[in-house]
């Protein structure tokens, strides 16, 4: 059966079909909550005691690509904004808002050189360096930034008692209550009768949980449909979400139950997000409000140019 | 006091900026507000505005069911933002720039308030009502008086009762204040034409219904809160009153005098053309017999001995009659004592009984139908104008025995009610053309001037009103003329009159173009303007002004009027 991606074009679909839907390197448990895999609906009671849920996101955007010219040839470089932020959704107004927002800006160098970039205006650019000179690497360093500013923004806000949603994998062994939210399917971690509970999921639904081992750290993950697309095939608004396996089965599945419950709640319509369902409303707005904060990527530009032009002018 | 700051989303021009609001703080409509910004090589400069609109949006929605998602399920986050939208009215020093983009605004209060009211600037600033802030709304009077401008013209539908009303209020304030009237106050007169009702034969009496909350407004406005002190009453006679005149009204009895001319005053005058006051006698040749007709009857009237106020038509001597001659009445000659007896006369030199041609000398060389046409008005005229011309004592206005004289006209016929409004104008200009000194002030308020003043066709009426509205300002005759729609009055009146006013409009008459000086906020509010508050407009200030004026202490129905006085003493 053919059917068309409910997310706009220029955004990919929800299930990457190269190599998408491979099997896992992963070692799966899919036995660990119940042998019986069916679909899942969770009473929405077991919500009721959650007062406020974090949604954690980061977004990131290169200013400009910088090369030094040195004698021995030019080393590329780059200078990057990026912005980690919550959304505070407090359940008992209900309002939400947002919160935590930091912005960092880099300057990535290759080839190990460490070069201070003057100040642009307001805008101060830390100076890092890559031991390498491929611009895929200065890029991959640069996100990993972003996704430690994530990782540590959900911890402090989990240790402060919430319930917090990261965008993204986890990547964080200790027990504690942030669940990783992937929107994204690249890899089937199923065998075909456990594919075949995702493809019953109604919204509201989850599968069983799932125990994924063997990479750094182990986790209990599990599926969840956010809503039902009409004239979706039926992997359309699917979700996958993750948490560590240090909390323990018992903790995990309330937490599992607990998103089944309160996601699909925050999931836009088709029509709001180029992602909907996938791109939860919170996650949107905070990812706008984000790039909002990055400031003027023209008028960035434009600043970055001036100060580098006018210093190395100077110096030569 | 900070209430915002100018926001910086869009550009701010000399006319039009926004604020956006402190959480704490609101702008409402009408509110005024001053903004201070430093321009380059010119200083500090004070930007003074009016709030036009009034505004709130959630930043961050971009779809209208996000407003769900914001307030109902909370999973959006967005901040609600109010702003209000502001009217530049004066930039001081005079530097045309736009204020800057993020500076604070303030409530324009005191000092500031005056200036961006031009208070500061008006000569003789005259309450003429009360702002939102509760603090007087001025209408610089030399705009009024005619020292720069003259004439008041006020719109509004009827029923919510505010035109006249607005107009009492306002001439209150001119009688009451004269330590800002000054010179001008001084033996000023006042003409009120009663219309409707018999609503302005209580101007003299204290009103039942007025309160403390009203009073607090009147002291507010520097007036004691008091009826007029000086009002005189004057009405029609009642039909058939015989030998003593009474004055025909229903409600009121007591100080309310009959008016009527004696066919003397009547030809003196030439009050017969305001007979002729259609619009539409105009297009035929009818006013040329009337003129004729006019001063054949100057020249041949005379008055008869023992007959105060009646004349009869007899051929001149040569020379013409003497000022002041009196005759003997000889046998079959007609006594002149009323308006029909006069019609009589009159009917024996243009309309013949047995069917001889009209007198030349009366009728002029006009075609035959054109004199019978004549005569038919004049006979409708007979019973319209009732006992309005009769003999005896002279019983004219006078108008010099109260600052205001109202005259009660509500119950004439349209013919007469036009034939009583222009004999009084006519009177009143004449004075004052023969002094030629523009003091004192004769202030004429005529209500449903449409009547008197039509935007299509031509009378004698019409051309006195226009006349007015262009030379009265320098003659000291100020014209307050009221009307449902000011797109049917003549354009010269309207065009002439200073000050504009405007209470609850038609939808569809607040769009015309004679309402061009209303910014296109006032246009939408003033279809709901409630009873109580007005738009006005004057040349001393870029923007319109809504005000609102207090309950009247005087009464403006039977019912509301306080009798201090016991009725049952000395029973």
């Amino acid at each position: 059966m053919l059917y068309v991606e409910s997310w706009a074009p220029e955004y990919g679909a929800p299930i990457e079909h190269d190599p998408s839907l491979a099997p896992s390197e992963s070692v799966i448990d899919p036995t660990v909550e119940t042998t019986d895999w069916r679909p899942i609906t969770p009473e929405s009671s077991v919500a009721d005691a959650v007062e406020a849920v974090c949604f954690v996101d980061g977004v990131r955007r290169v200013d400009a690509r910088l090369t030094l010219d040195e004698p021995e040839g030019p080393i590329p470089g780059l200078c990057g904004s990026l912005g980690v932020g919550a959304t505070h959704w407090d359940r008992s107004v209900p309002r939400a808002t947002f919160g935590d927002i930091m912005i960092e800006r880099l300057a990535v160098i290759g080839s190990g050189r460490v070069v201070d970039v003057p100040p642009v205006g307001n805008l101060k650019y830390e100076a890092v360096s890559v031991a390498g000179t491929d611009p895929a690497e200065l890029v991959r360093h640069f996100h990993n930034r972003m996704r430690k500013a994530e990782a540590v923004l959900s911890s402090r806000l989990a240790a402060e008692g919430h319930l917090v949603i990261a965008d993204g994998p986890i990547n964080e062994l200790k027990p504690q209550s942030v669940i990783g939210y992937i929107k994204t399917h690249r890899v089937n971690y199923l065998g075909l009768e456990e594919t075949e509970a995702v493809r019953k999921l109604l919204a509201g639904d989850r599968t069983p949980m799932f125990l994924m081992d063997g990479h750094i750290y182990a986790r209990y993950s599990w599926y969840l449909k956010l809503a039902d697309i009409p004239g979706g095939h039926t992997w359309s608004g699917v979700v996958r979400c993750e948490v560590p396996a240090s909390l323990g089965i018992e903790q995990a599945a309330i937490y599992a139950d607990i998103a089944a419950v309160l996601l699909p709640q925050t999931a836009p319509p088709l029509h709001v997000d180029p992602r909907a369902p996938q791109n939860l409303v919170p996650i949107g707005a905070l990812e706008r409000e984000l790039r909002r904060n990055l400031g003027d990527p023209g008028l960035v530009y434009r600043a970055l140019r001036e100060s580098i032009g006018q210093s190395t002018n100077g110096a030569a | 006091m900070s209430v915002g700051r100018v926001i910086g989303t869009e550009k701010t021009s000399t006319q039009v900026f926004r604020v956006v609001l402190d959480d704490d703080q609101y702008l409402q409509l009408d509110d005024l507000v001053v903004v201070r910004t430093q321009v380059p090589q010119a200083g500090e400069i004070a930007t003074y505005g009016i709030v036009t609109e009034s505004e709130a949006v959630y930043e961050g929605a971009s779809y209208e069911s996000d407003t769900f998602r914001i307030a109902e399920h909370g999973i959006l986050p967005a901040q609600k933002v109010r702003s209000a939208q502001v009217q530049v009215t004066r930039v001081d020093p005079e530097v045309w720039v736009s204020p800057d983009p993020g500076e604070l605004v303030e409530r324009a209060s005191g000092e500031a308030r005056d200036k961006a009211l031009y208070a500061d600037e008006m000569g003789r600033p005259l309450p003429v009502g009360i702002g939102r802030d509760g603090q007087p709304l001025y209408v610089d009077l030399d705009f009024f008086d005619g020292r720069k401008g003259g004439h008041m013209s006020i719109s509004g539908i009827s029923g919510v009762a505010t035109k006249t009303s607005f107009a009492l209020f306002f001439l209150r304030m001119l009688t009451g204040r004269r330590d800002i009237v000054g010179e001008s106050g001084a033996n000023m007169r006042v003409l009120v034409f009663n219309v409707k009702g018999e609503d302005l034969l209580w101007l003299d009496k204290p009103n039942v219904l007025f309160d403390d909350d009203a009073r607090t407004k009147w002291e507010a406005l520097g007036v004691a809160p008091t009826p007029f002190p000086s009002v005189g009453f004057w009405a029609p006679p009642r039909k058939k009153s015989g030998d003593v005149l009474l004055a025909d009204v229903a409600g009121r009895q007591e100080g309310v005098q009959p008016f009527a001319w004696t066919p003397r005053e009547f030809i003196d005058e030439g009050l017969l053309r305001f007979l002729f006051t259609d619009a539409g006698d105009s297009r035929n040749q009818l006013s040329f017999v009337e003129e004729r007709v006019r001063s054949q009857l100057q020249r041949w009237a005379v008055d008869v001995v023992g007959r105060p106020g009646a004349v009869v038509i007899r051929q001149p001597p040569v020379g013409g009659w003497r000022r002041g001659a009196e005759v003997k009445l000889e046998p079959g000659e007609r006594i002149i004592e009323d308006l029909p007896s006069l019609v009589e006369s009159l009917e024996e030199f243009l309309d013949p009984p047995d069917g001889e041609e009209p007198d030349r000398t009366w009728s002029g060389r006009v075609q035959g139908g054109t004199v019978s046409a004549f005569m038919r008005r004049l006979y409708a005229a007979q019973s319209r104008l009732g006992e309005l011309i009769r003999a005896g004592d002279s019983h004219r206005i006078d108008r010099a025995t109260a600052q205001v004289t109202v005259v009660a006209i509500q119950s004439l016929h349209d013919l007469a009610q036009r034939f009583v409004v222009g004999a009084l104008l006519q009177e009143t200009f004449a004075e004052k053309e023969q002094t030629g000194q523009r003091l004192p002030l004769s202030v004429v308020v005529l209500d449903e001037l449409n009547k008197y003043a039509p935007r299509e066709g031509n009378s004698p009426l019409k051309d006195m009103l226009i006349d007015i509205a262009q030379r009265g300002r320098s003659l000291g005759v100020l014209l307050v003329g009221a009307q449902q729609t000011a797109s049917r009055i003549a354009q010269e009146v309207m065009e002439n009159a200073a000050i504009r006013v405007a209470g609850r409009l038609d939808a569809a008459e607040a769009e015309r173009s004679e309402y061009g000086w209303m910014l296109p906020s006032t246009r939408a509010r003033a279809r709901l303007l409630k009873p109580g508050t007005m738009v006005i407009s004057q040349p001393a200030i870029p923007v319109p002004l809504v005000v609102n004026f207090p309950f009247p202490p005087w009464a403006t129905r039977r019912e509301e009027v306080s009798e201090d006085v016991d009725p049952f003493v000395g029973l």
